[in-house]
């Protein structure tokens, strides 16, 4: 089912590697659908296939068995035409150091086919976008962390592609950096440009990608915007305090339960913690009903789940802990995708 | 057309690489002189004797110098491979609709500019130390340089593509080197050794260039030996530049 407006619509993709003698199979069956302007999150610990799954979109490893479509041509068949229309900055960046960002850029719109005079004027325009105007003109050795990543960013983009490929983009920076970029990540969508990137930070899922997908073993695990899949875990926790007297947990408990949008609820020491679908419509109707009820009202918090929660719930693991630590028997999947990272 | 195109930018690029890092000057202009400054004068006494032949120790050497440099500039090209794969460069041109042919050739072109630099060095230093020099002869040596270069830069390159890693592929560039220079009588006419030695110096490509710049240099332009280099050059340079663009097409996996 491949929609008119899917910019990558990819079936059951599969890659497999030797690793010290065995077959590792670091991609099985994963398909993927994006539409066109969103900004696509692929989100899962390290060695989970999404450099690999990644490196197969963008036409630099041979899929072992599955169709992808980017950008309108078939992966497989046609990598010429699919490498005119996307834009690749993997987690390496490989700007030439003894080079000037600016001549970076425009080698790298030559190689895309402009002329040199097409190509210096967009030049300049994306070290303004960019913030590189400072340092435009500066060998990109010199550079810092984050400015290297946003010229990475413009090496990307300089032939105007439709889709752009961000692996790992924020990895390594500090947080202001990273804001930073996020910035410019969301100016690229608001400019039209779809952007399919992958991460194993939470935080930048949340924040960036309009719709993401959850991989681990290389398997797709979960799939929908980042609301959808923190509701799909237990939509939001929300605490009440009852002030004192009167037994009000007792009594706010069965009135609360009746509601149609209370999934669950549990009472204790004067709270009431419940879970709803949607906290912000159901936090000012659960406060209409205790005052309704002449219940008092001490304190109220509500608490979001978080994308760990999700796959935690998906995985019976922590993401944090999966990317940290080095899980036993993930070992050979793990040096599979370094592999394929380099 | 757009090969062509790419190639010129790619060459381009490199170039500029190879001026930008002045180390590499350096050492590339040194090493050549560090050879004709340290080594001839060992070779003194030793012409006319045990079948070598008479006359300047130099009309006998330098030829094989100008290989050895053909050789090694080529075979050296794959760590410059290896360092740019950890950067991220070959994956980034990679994803450009850049020519294969350009991003394995581009780089090799570059590398052979800066190495008949080097060769006009020590032909120009040789000279004024009496090396006798035939014009027509060298630019005929010229394109067999290049040819051996091309051999050995683009096998370099693939085999770098192919390791990955720069101990791997060190110890198979080292593996290869020391029987190559020593079955290809570089440094002595290698009919000096036993038969077996000279059975299987027809297998190295680096001994028919030896054999053929000897002659060339002395001015005689049709010998078997320059025909012989040809003949076994030109084909494996296709064969060579053929696979190394498949391991690009491929690539890294």
């Amino acid at each position: 089912m491949i929609s008119v407006d899917s910019i990558i619509a990819a079936r059951d993709l599969r890659k497999s590697f030797r690793a010290k003698g065995a077959a590792v199979q670091a991609v099985r069956g994963v398909s993927i659908d994006v539409a066109q302007g969103e900004v696509f999150g692929f989100l899962g610990p390290n060695g989970a296939g999404k450099t690999t799954t990644l490196r197969m979109l963008t036409t630099l490893l041979p899929i072992d068995s599955g169709t992808a479509t980017v950008a309108g041509f078939d992966v497989a068949s046609q990598p010429g035409e699919v490498r005119t229309r996307i834009g690749y900055v993997s987690q390496l960046g490989g700007a030439d150091e003894l080079a000037t960002g600016r001549e970076n850029l425009i080698l790298q719109g030559r190689l895309h086919g402009a002329s040199r005079a097409q190509v210096a004027p967009r030049a300049d325009a994306l070290a303004r976008l960019l913030d590189l105007g400072g340092f435009a003109g500066r060998r990109v050795g010199t550079y810092s962390g984050g400015q290297r990543r946003r010229l990475d960013i413009a090496l990307g983009i300089v032939h105007e592609p439709a889709l752009l490929f961000l692996d790992e983009p924020t990895t390594g920076l500090d947080p202001q950096s990273r804001a930073n970029l996020w910035d410019h990540i969301r100016a690229l969508r608001d400019r039209g440009t779809t952007v399919f990137l992958t991460t194993h930070y939470l935080e930048e899922a949340d924040a960036l990608c309009d719709r993401l997908m959850i991989i681990d073993h290389g398997q797709v695990v979960a799939e929908g915007t980042p609301r959808a899949l923190k509701q799909e875990v237990a939509g939001d926790a929300i605490v009440i305090s009852l002030r004192r007297g009167g037994d009000g947990a007792g009594r706010a408990a069965p009135l609360l339960r009746q509601e149609p949008y209370v999934r669950e609820l549990t009472a204790e020491d004067g709270q009431v913690r419940l879970y709803v679908d949607d906290g912000g419509t159901a936090l000012p109707q659960l406060i209409r009903r205790l005052d309704q009820a002449g219940i008092g009202i001490r304190s109220i918090s509500m608490s979001e789940p978080t994308l760990d929660d999700v796959f935690l719930r998906q995985t019976g693991r922590s993401l944090r802990d999966a990317s940290g630590g080095d899980p036993a028997g993930h070992d050979a999947a793990r040096s599979g995708e370094k592999e394929v990272a380099r | 057309m757009k090969t062509v195109r790419d190639i010129g930018l790619l060459f381009q690029r490199y170039v500029t690489q190879l001026l930008r890092n002045p180390v590499w000057v350096f050492v590339g202009f040194s090493t050549p002189i560090v050879y004709l400054a340290l080594f001839t004068p060992l070779l003194k006494h030793l012409a006319g004797a045990g079948g070598l032949p008479t006359g300047n120790v130099l009309d006998l050497f330098l030829p094989g110098i100008l290989s050895l440099l053909a050789f090694a500039s080529g075979m050296w090209s794959g760590f410059n491979t290896i360092f740019e794969l950890k950067a991220g460069v070959i994956e980034r041109l990679r994803v450009t609709p850049a020519s294969r042919f350009a991003i394995l050739t581009g780089p090799i072109l570059a590398t052979m500019l800066m190495m008949f630099v080097f060769d006009a060095v020590v032909v120009a230093v040789g000279a004024a130390f009496g090396f006798s020099v035939h014009w027509p002869g060298l630019a005929m040596l010229a394109l067999l340089l290049g040819l051996l270069m091309i051999v050995m830069a683009a096998f370099s390159i693939a085999t770098a593509l192919i390791t990955q890693e720069i101990s791997g592929f060190a110890a198979i560039v080292n593996g290869i080197n020391l029987p190559v220079l020593l079955l290809a009588g570089v440094l002595l006419p290698i009919s000096l050794g036993p038969a077996w030695m000279r059975i299987l110096a027809h297998f190295n490509p680096l001994f028919y260039l030896v054999q053929a710049s000897r002659v060339l240099a002395a001015g005689t332009l049709t010998g078997p030996a320059v025909w012989q280099a040809l003949a076994v050059l030109v084909p494996l340079c296709t064969l060579v530049l053929v696979w190394a663009t498949s391991v690009f097409r491929k690539a890294v996996a």
